[in-house]
């Protein structure tokens, strides 16, 4: 858990200090990583909530669903076609279905323990 | 035994999974937030609306014409300062151009350029041997005869003046060495050629006058003869003859 912190805090302090700058018209790719990130973070949360998580599926789907978001934007700008909206669309719609998940299981656990807690 | 050593050893590699993938969402989110900060300013211009650009053109156009303006008033004020300048290189020029020629009329009068124009070229030979003399002085050309020819010459205003194709200068000196005259050190025996450049009728006329230098090189038995109007060619003063 420790480790996984310091992997963030050193990520974010690479992120902030690296002078390497992207031309503009690249800059769609990162909104997709980004938004493929959150969205694998937050299905996983919500995996483990239900009991389903799995290392592998987490781990992969992470890594690939950002290169498959980027992928896809390259390949829309290359035939002319928005696919980048696409990718943005399906994470951000799976995004807010995970964290209306993740909310409706905590809501769900908190209210089982007040009743237990009430019962006691 | 084995079980806890290999869920231990799960539980190791899962953190360092973790740490990466946490490492990476860290980067991307922090990299791509560094990134929207920088290109906000670029964005917002971007993305403003067509009236506010017009706005900023229509701005830009007047700045631009006021600085045209000040500009063109500068460029009048520069013109006036060249017209005068100018003005006043021309009436420097016409100055320089009279220095130069007068600069080069005193140079032939001093005789540093070679010279030509028309002139008189006077002879000055030995009288013919007569026994009714004996003393050969009597009949043979002296300096002295030179100089008056050449003092008459001068003084009715010629310009350049050779002796044997010498150039004569202010500093020139005539010296008789016994039958031969030594002009700068270089001696010549006679006939002596004398060569002036100027007006060749005011020369000719004053050497002619009567009572003048012709005739008292008449009189010392001296045969002359002169040339008149000939284009003469002189060297300057400093060539090799």
């Amino acid at each position: 858990m420790w480790l996984a912190i310091l992997g963030l805090i050193l990520g974010v302090s690479l992120g902030l200090l690296t002078d390497i700058r992207i031309p503009p018209e690249y800059a769609n790719y990162l909104s997709i990583a980004v938004l493929a990130s959150l969205d694998t973070l937050f299905g996983g949360i919500r995996a483990h909530l239900q009991q389903v998580y799995d290392d592998k599926v987490f781990v992969s789907g992470f890594f690939f669903n950002i290169l498959l978001a980027a992928g896809l934007a390259f390949l829309g700008v290359h035939l002319g076609v928005d696919l980048y909206l696409a990718a943005i669309f399906a994470f951000g719609v799976r995004l807010f279905q995970n964290i209306a998940v993740i909310r409706r299981i905590l809501l769900s656990k908190w209210a089982e323990k007040k009743e237990i807690r009430e019962s006691v | 035994m084995k079980k806890p050593s290999s869920r231990k050893q799960g539980k190791v590699s899962k953190s360092i999974v973790f740490s990466l993938v946490f490492l990476v969402l860290g980067f991307i989110l922090s990299y791509s937030y560094s990134n929207s900060l920088l290109a906000e300013p670029s964005e917002e211009n971007f993305l403003s609306s067509d009236f506010e650009k017009e706005e900023r053109y229509r701005e830009e156009l007047i700045e631009q014409l006021e600085r045209n303006k000040t500009l063109r008033e500068e460029m009048q004020v520069k013109q006036e300062e060249l017209q005068n300048y100018e003005s006043s290189f021309s009436d420097g020029a016409e100055a320089v151009s009279d220095m130069a020629t007068e600069a080069e009329k005193l140079r032939r009068y001093v005789g540093l350029m070679p010279v030509e124009g028309t002139g008189l070229k006077i002879v000055l030979e030995d009288g013919e041997y007569n026994g009714q003399s004996a003393n050969p002085n009597n009949y043979i050309v002296h300096e002295s005869h030179v100089f008056q020819v050449i003092h008459e010459l001068y003084i009715s205003g010629a310009e350049a003046i050779a002796v044997n194709g010498q150039r004569i200068h202010a500093n020139s000196t005539i010296i008789c060495t016994g039958p031969v005259i030594e002009v700068d050190g270089v001696q010549y025996p006679a006939p002596f050629t004398i060569e002036a450049i100027g007006k060749p009728d005011v020369l000719s006329a004053s050497f002619e006058l009567s009572g003048g230098v012709l005739d008292q090189l008449v009189n010392d038995n001296i045969v002359v003869t002169m040339d008149e109007g000939l284009a003469i060619q002189m060297p300057a003063l400093l060539s090799e003859s």
